[in-house]
């Protein structure tokens, strides 16, 4: 069951002190990488709420950002909306597709879940790829930023985007954090560990895994959202399934079902990204490599390896008692 | 023109041979999955090394060494792949096998593009299949058909092996049930290593034949690992006929759907699949019953 | 209270339901004795739905169950233990309980609150404890538990949501015969309106708990009657005999 164990609190505290000392004093290029990372860090907080948590494992997640910047783009541009209620709309669709794919792919597991979620991400992307009303190949641009000069605040300026952006991430690791201590989270880990026994016990189940995956779909529409309102201009890349691919490998690098974890990984593999690109053209194979050496070690992610080290020095005292009393 | 016989034997033929390309590449995996519950995405990865392969070979040693050596030569790929990652992860589960897989093929794209660099590789068809025949009304590469009596020629092949031979007994009641394999006095590592390494060197031969009619290029196996998951999945994961069908499905859905309904094409192979994995989510022809 | 008319049930050529009919009143305690194979396990999985049989009707508490699933019957009030524990196997012994008492209670897919902290679900969690004899092992995660405890927290799950009535698998199949009269003692203790289904090879231990007594024997009822019967005739003997003396 998630708990905020004190090294999470800890992590999560300086992260946010990090970010915003980081914030304050990063020059053009430096709010824009931190920028990039939020949209990551809320991407993989979606991702990993339904694989980390509850076993499932999804392909499909960047299809969700893309649909919702998509949305978002649309909405602004077509509509006619402002900014706010484009978001809405598209964190609504978003999340009603996410229901969608959730309750269809619920009785699949393992592999087949993986490949389902795979079909309805790339049906999305074909969709948009083979759509001329939405820019096919050549993608949309001009989605807006909001507009919060009525509080003073003037979102072209990168450095206040960079803030929103960080903001945004609190709001979604907020959210995730409460599913996963409301009932739905409860069913939800129970559902990966024993989904039989669930079942058993009264608990419709494709129900909870559908409304799980909304959850975690609105999260991932909310990061489409922000990336549109980034880069103002949306292309059908970002629907592909290495986005998805991608997204699954930060979570693991950080820490699968550890919901910091992968924050923490977002940070990482954004500067690694950066960093080694600037070296060679071949950091993806690089991260291939880390990716490789991280599961093979068995390790779960950076955060993980943290947590496992903490608690081989600090053995709880009732397991103890539970195995001499058996 | 779609009352036109031509057009309908030209748009088979096409769907054909996408199809059997299509099963050289899937045989492979969903055998080693059926054997060994093993995902491998790099699959594809092996297919682009095969065409690599074929189209080096190809400028010192003619179209036909390069079609000999490419499976030769990814074939003791996957043999290195298979001591150096694919044993230790084979009972990671789907989720670290899928993980370890897809480093491989970030891996696999930059290796090709330091060797080979990002531009497209071009290789000539042998002279005595270039050129088109006339069949049924429409002039046909003869290259193409070419694809398509090999894929029926493995097919008939792994069909002979897999029914008649004691191997092949070996593979199907190691498919069924692995444990009762082993109970039986089967070597299964042995027999693992050696699905292993054809598949691979299946995936190498597509390569090689593919790499005349498509451009050889570093993303190439990415393009063909989403077809080829398709296929498997539809058939049912680990079955031969699985393949078989699900090859057949794919490349005339594709090949119909681009020239029938232009606007619906791409999205209509994954409303198939989705459609699939909803009613029958073991896929149409599942090896186990 | 629970009641079955004619079920059936094949799988392929086999027959391992024929045309079982039982009735169990509220707050019958009933064993059901039968060798291995007999298809007590598939009798309880057409209990509850996990499977479908051939021919023939569920009642639970005067109401057809028979098209209904798993989870709605279980919100029915009709609950399960497995042969084979089947249990969330990385969380503690608490939330083992509390999930299931969550789930029950209807607080399974809420969203705006914890169930665990919940005073209902807290109280069933104790309650259920005290049933089975888990309070010491309350925060204990299930895989550094000894196998006995988790055979009494498999139970401990199926009590947890509250039912009118439990169907228990075998409860202590794999546990010494100390264990196994501890747990028959715990058995005696619960509540005297819960219906109780148990499927039981120990024939001393059965006789002690039993109210009434079936019998299955290739998949048809041979024994449907009261303990001090059954202990009279030669029937059980000849079943578990020959099943003995055909291994
Ligand atoms: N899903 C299934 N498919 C085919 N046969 C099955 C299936 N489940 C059970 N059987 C068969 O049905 C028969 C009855 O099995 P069941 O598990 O109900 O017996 P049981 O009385 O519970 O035995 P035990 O005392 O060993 O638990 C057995 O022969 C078993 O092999
Ligand atoms: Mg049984």
């Amino acid at each position: 069951m998630f708990t905020h164990t004190p090294l999470r609190l800890a992590t999560l505290a300086l992260l946010a002190a990090a970010a915003l000392t980081y914030a304050a004093v990063a020059g053009f290029f430096g709010l824009e990488i931190l920028a990039e990372i939020a949209i990551l860090a809320i991407l993989v907080i979606a991702l990993d709420l339904v694989a980390g948590f509850g076993g499932m494992v999804s392909l499909c997640h960047g299809a969700l950002l893309g649909v919702g910047a998509y949305a978002f783009t649309v909405a602004a541009n077509d509509a006619g909306l402002t900014a706010l209620p484009a978001m809405i709309l598209a964190i609504a669709l978003s999340t009603a597709l996410a229901f969608v794919i959730g309750a269809v792919c619920a009785r699949s597991t393992g592999i087949y879940f993986i490949m389902a979620t795979l079909a309805f991400g790339q049906m999305a992307y074909s969709f948009v790829f083979q759509s001329p009303l939405y820019g096919g190949d050549d993608g949309l641009s001009g989605a807006p930023r909001p507009d919060l000069s009525a509080l003073g605040i003037d979102l072209t300026d990168s450095r206040a985007f960079a803030l929103y952006a960080l903001l945004l991430v609190a709001l979604a690791y907020a959210v995730a954090a409460a599913t996963l201590r409301s009932g739905l989270g409860r069913s939800l880990v129970g559902l990966h560990h024993n989904e039989k026994r669930l079942r058993a016990l009264g608990l419709t189940v494709w129900r909870a895994k559908a409304t799980a995956f909304a959850i975690s779909g609105a999260l991932a529409g909310l990061a489409g959202c922000l990336a549109a309102q980034h880069t103002q201009y949306v292309s059908p890349g970002l629907l592909s399934w290495t986005v998805s691919g991608e997204a699954l490998v930060v979570v693991i690098l950080g820490g699968l079902g550890t919901l910091v974890g992968p924050i923490l990984g977002a940070v990482l593999f954004v500067i690694l990204k950066h960093e080694i690109s600037a070296l060679t053209p071949y950091w993806h194979a690089i991260v291939g490599l880390i990716l490789i050496a991280v599961v093979m070690s068995r390790a779960n992610g950076v955060f993980g390896f943290l947590e496992t080290r903490l608690a081989a020095r600090k053995p709880q005292p009732q397991v103890k008692e539970a195995k001499a009393d058996a | 023109m779609t009352t036109d016989l031509g057009f309908w034997v030209l748009q088979t033929l096409n769907a054909l041979q996408l199809s059997m390309l299509l099963f050289l590449l899937s045989v492979g995996l969903t055998v080693i999955f059926g054997l060994m519950h093993f995902v491998n995405l790099a699959h594809g990865s092996l297919y682009a090394f095969g065409a690599y392969v074929a189209a080096t070979l190809s400028g010192t040693l003619g179209y036909w060494g390069g079609f000999l050596l490419a499976p030769l030569a990814v074939a003791v790929l996957g043999a290195g792949l298979y001591f150096s990652l694919i044993q230790s992860q084979r009972r990671a589960g789907p989720m670290a096998q899928v993980l370890v897989t897809f480093g491989l093929i970030f891996v696999a794209v930059d290796a090709t593009r330091l060797v080979w660099g990002d531009l497209p590789i071009g290789i000539a068809i042998p002279s005595f299949l270039d050129g088109q025949i006339a069949l049924l009304g429409v002039e046909y590469p003869i290259y193409r058909l070419f694809i398509i009596a090999l894929g029926l020629a493995i097919l008939a092949l792994l069909t002979l092996v897999l029914t008649r031979t004691q191997v092949g007994a070996m593979i199907r009641a190691g498919v069924d049930n692995d444990r009762m394999a082993a109970c039986l006095g089967i070597n299964v590592e042995r027999m693992f290593f050696l699905v292993f390494v054809v598949g691979c060197a299946l995936a190498g031969l597509a390569g090689a034949v593919a790499a005349p009619v498509l451009s050889v290029t570093p993303d190439m196996g990415l393009q063909i690992l989403i077809p080829t998951l398709i296929v498997i999945v539809i058939g049912g994961l680990g079955s031969l006929r699985g393949a078989v069908a699900g090859s057949l499905i794919f490349g005339f859905v594709q090949t119909f759907g681009a020239v029938l309904l232009p606007t619906l094409s791409s999205v209509l192979i994954y409303a198939l699949l989705a459609a699939v994995l909803v009613t029958r989510p073991e896929g149409l022809l599942p090896a186990k019953g | 209270m629970l009641e079955t008319r004619s079920l059936s049930k094949s799988f392929g050529p086999i027959q391992v339901t024929r045309n079982v009919s039982l009735k169990l009143e509220k707050g019958e305690r009933r064993v059901i004795l039968g060798p291995n194979g007999a298809g007590k396990t598939t009798l309880f999985n057409q209990l509850v739905g996990e499977l479908r049989p051939d021919s023939g009707t569920i009642h639970l508490d005067g109401a057809d169950v028979t098209a209904l699933r798993v989870a709605d019957r279980a919100r029915r009030g009709l609950s399960r233990s497995y042969q084979k524990n089947t249990l969330f196997d990385g969380l503690t012994i608490a939330e083992n309980l509390g999930l299931a008492a969550a789930v029950a209670l209807g607080k399974g897919q809420g969203l705006w609150s914890d169930p665990l902290q919940s005073a209902e679900v807290r109280e069933t969690v104790r309650d259920v404890a005290a049933q089975v004899d888990l309070a010491p092992h309350l925060d204990a995660r299930v895989d550094a538990v000894s196998y006995g405890i988790r055979r009494q927290l498999e139970v401990g799950i199926a009590l947890a949501t509250r039912p009118k009535v439990i169907l228990m698998d075998e409860p202590t199949s794999g546990v010494g015969p100390e264990m196994s009269k501890g747990f028959h003692r715990l058995l005696k203790a619960l509540p005297r309106d819960l219906t109780i289904l148990i499927i039981e090879h120990d024939m001393d231990l059965a006789f002690d708990v039993a109210d009434t007594i079936t019998v299955l024997n290739y998949g048809e009822v041979v024994f449907d009657g009261l303990p001090e019967a059954a202990r009279g005739s030669s029937l059980l003997k000849d079943i578990y005999l020959g099943a003995w003396e055909d291994a």
